[in-house]
């Protein structure tokens, strides 16, 4: 086991996840406003 | 010495490569109904063809799910949980002979179920919701496909306590636990429908009882309805934790996330499924909000492993020389079947998990719930992240287990690359038309009612579905052809076991330990199904009494 594996900072990683908070956000709120627009009904 | 020198006697193979066989063979009677159904959406109904040998619509999509999703998972899960219990461990299973008797007893059972299925006696799709009513066969031939289940897991739980009796004070080797982690919770998770089918269908069936509860049925039944994803997917898991990142040119990139993770997924898989019961009348909205919220608690373990796995691709993406943010993502070696084939189940699964927070959402579902959004979603999951990543291990398995070369990386290129693009055209397709209102389970073809705004979207639910059928086509020829074919050169192969960066060793020790995590579960259980479960079977109402609609 090197130190250069040792030091390995998975950034590309990090930016893909953060890519699919994105993401995942984006297309959870368009249902979630498909719903708001369907009405309430209490 | 590597975990990948341990090889397999020539028994064992054979005994794995028959539940392999047997998972092919489901699947390759499942898929043929696949287009049938998605050509039906689209306005081109089949099945009259197929009389008088195949009935209805409901009875294909029956054999559709219950062979792609009961049997083509179940067979290959417990063939490749052997192989993974006996490669990590690095020994022979403690009792053979007790898994043999468990693989024979799923065979007698996935008989018994198939039989009342093909002769259209038991077309309740693969929920077997009642008060519809399955012949008494159907019923008896799924608790022993379980319980043979059982018995393979037990197998693997002497195999791992003599390993550690041999083994004090060492890690156990992270493939192995993972795979009886997975055995585990599907020995607690299927208490649930042995519930349902013992005490309520099978008598029912019968006609010892008269009539079923279908509301404490549905609770049994989601108690390991949802789980079950979690069995289909805990093994894809193992091979993208602890087999993937070596087939790419890396490591893993933690030994402790991966275990954290597995141990959080055996907490967790269990105590959330009122959350596909959310329209369910019966169901206190308190309860189904514990579970809503159990049911994101199981988002922390799904984003740990999108992190380890995705990690450790990179870091192999590196090692193969990759630059910059993402241009690791080129290095991979796209063009090794096995490699691909799970890469595209992991791109796939990018959006089978936002679609599956939607409908893990309380309020959201009501938008979804029965919808063409549902079959959109679980066809991301066990038809991408799974069902691709079995054809990505099949690639290595099956000349592992017969000594040849795969026959050939071409057609199995083109599998992988057909149910691809062919699944991103279908589930999305199901998806929007979930939205648009459109219902599941349902002959779309024959409504003669169907809004214009749902045509095109039926019209590429066909053409999806029609390519990943192709695609399935390939992926059959390809193992069979390897299996089989004289053309097949002969070649030494091995299991692809990845090291992790750190040494396991430095794993903390609660890591590696299963009681704390088996009161955990227990518990957990307890409080979040116990008084539900008491007041049901308290108020059970047996007055449903059921019968063959179709």
């Amino acid at each position: 086991m090197s130190d250069k594996n040792q030091e390995f900072h998975p950034k590309g990683t990090l930016t893909i996840l953060i890519i699919f908070v994105l993401t995942l956000i984006l297309l959870w709120g368009s249902v979630y406003l498909i719903l708001l627009n369907r009405g309430v009904t209490i | 010495m590597s975990a990948n020198t341990y090889q397999l006697s020539q028994e064992d193979k054979k005994f794995v490569g028959l539940h392999i066989f047997f998972a092919v063979l489901a699947l390759s009677i499942g898929t043929l109904f696949g287009p049938l159904q998605a050509l039906e959406h689209s306005g081109l109904d089949l099945y009259p063809y197929l009389q008088p040998l195949f009935k209805s619509y409901y009875q294909g999509l029956t054999l559709h799910g219950v062979l792609n999703a009961l049997v083509w998972t179940t067979f290959f899960i417990t063939g490749f949980l052997t192989l993974v219990v006996i490669v990590g461990l690095k020994r022979e299973l403690r009792y053979p002979k007790l898994n043999r008797v468990g693989f024979w007893t799923m065979v007698v059972g996935l008989v018994m179920a198939a039989i009342p299925i093909l002769l259209n006696e038991a077309s309740v799709l693969y929920t077997f919701y009642p008060p519809l009513k399955a012949h008494w066969a159907f019923y008896l031939g799924l608790t022993l496909v379980v319980v043979g289940s059982w018995i393979e897991g037990y197998g693997f739980f002497f195999t791992f306590a003599a390993w550690r009796k041999e083994n004090p004070g060492v890690r156990s080797p992270f493939i192995a636990l993972a795979a009886v982690i997975t055995m585990g919770m599907w020995q607690i998770a299927t208490l649930g429908v042995a519930a349902e089918i013992l005490t309520m269908l099978l008598p029912w069936s019968l006609g010892l009882i008269e009539g079923t509860d279908p509301q404490l049925a549905r609770t049994y039944f989601w108690f390991t309805g949802h789980p079950l994803v979690y069995f289909w997917l805990l093994p894809a898991y193992i091979s993208w934790y602890g087999m993937l990142p070596k087939q790419a040119g890396g490591k893993l990139f933690s030994d402790s996330l991966g275990r954290f993770a597995f141990w959080l997924f055996f907490l967790l898989s269990v105590p959330l499924g009122f959350h596909h019961q959310y329209v369910d009348p019966g169901v206190p909205a308190g309860w189904k909000f514990l579970h809503a919220l159990l049911t994101y608690s199981v988002f922390f373990p799904s984003m740990l492993t999108a992190f380890t796995v995705i990690a450790s691709l990179e870091y192999a993406g590196r090692q193969n020389g990759g630059k910059g943010l993402l241009g690791w993502i080129r290095a991979l070696p796209w063009n090794n079947p096995s490699v691909s084939a799970q890469l595209f189940a992991g791109i796939l699964f990018f959006f089978g998990g936002i679609s599956g927070l939607a409908n893990a959402s309380y309020n959201v579902n009501l938008v979804l719930h029965n919808t063409a959004w549902v079959p959109g979603h679980f066809h991301l999951t066990v038809a991408s992240a799974v069902t691709l990543s079995f054809w990505g291990i099949s690639y290595w398995l099956v000349p592992y287990i017969t000594g040849k070369k795969l026959l050939n990386e071409k057609t199995a290129t083109w599998a992988n690359w057909l149910w691809f693009i062919g699944m991103i055209i279908f589930s999305n397709a199901m998806h929007v038309l979930g939205l648009l209102g459109a219902p599941r389970r349902t002959p779309l073809g024959l409504a003669p009612y169907i809004p214009e705004e749902w045509s095109g979207h039926l019209l590429r639910v066909g053409i999806g579905g029609s390519i990943m059928f192709i695609g399935a086509v390939l992926f059959v020829v390809t193992v069979a052809r390897t299996a089989w074919s004289k053309k097949a050169e002969p070649a030494e192969v091995e299991v692809p076991v990845a090291e992790a960066i750190h040494d396991p060793q430095d794993t903390p020790q609660w890591l590696d330990a299963f009681k704390p995590w088996l009161i955990g579960t227990i518990a957990l259980i307890i409080i979040a199904y116990g008084p539900q479960l008491v007041d049901q079977i308290a108020n059970i109402s047996l007055n449903a009494p059921g019968g063959k609609v179709w």
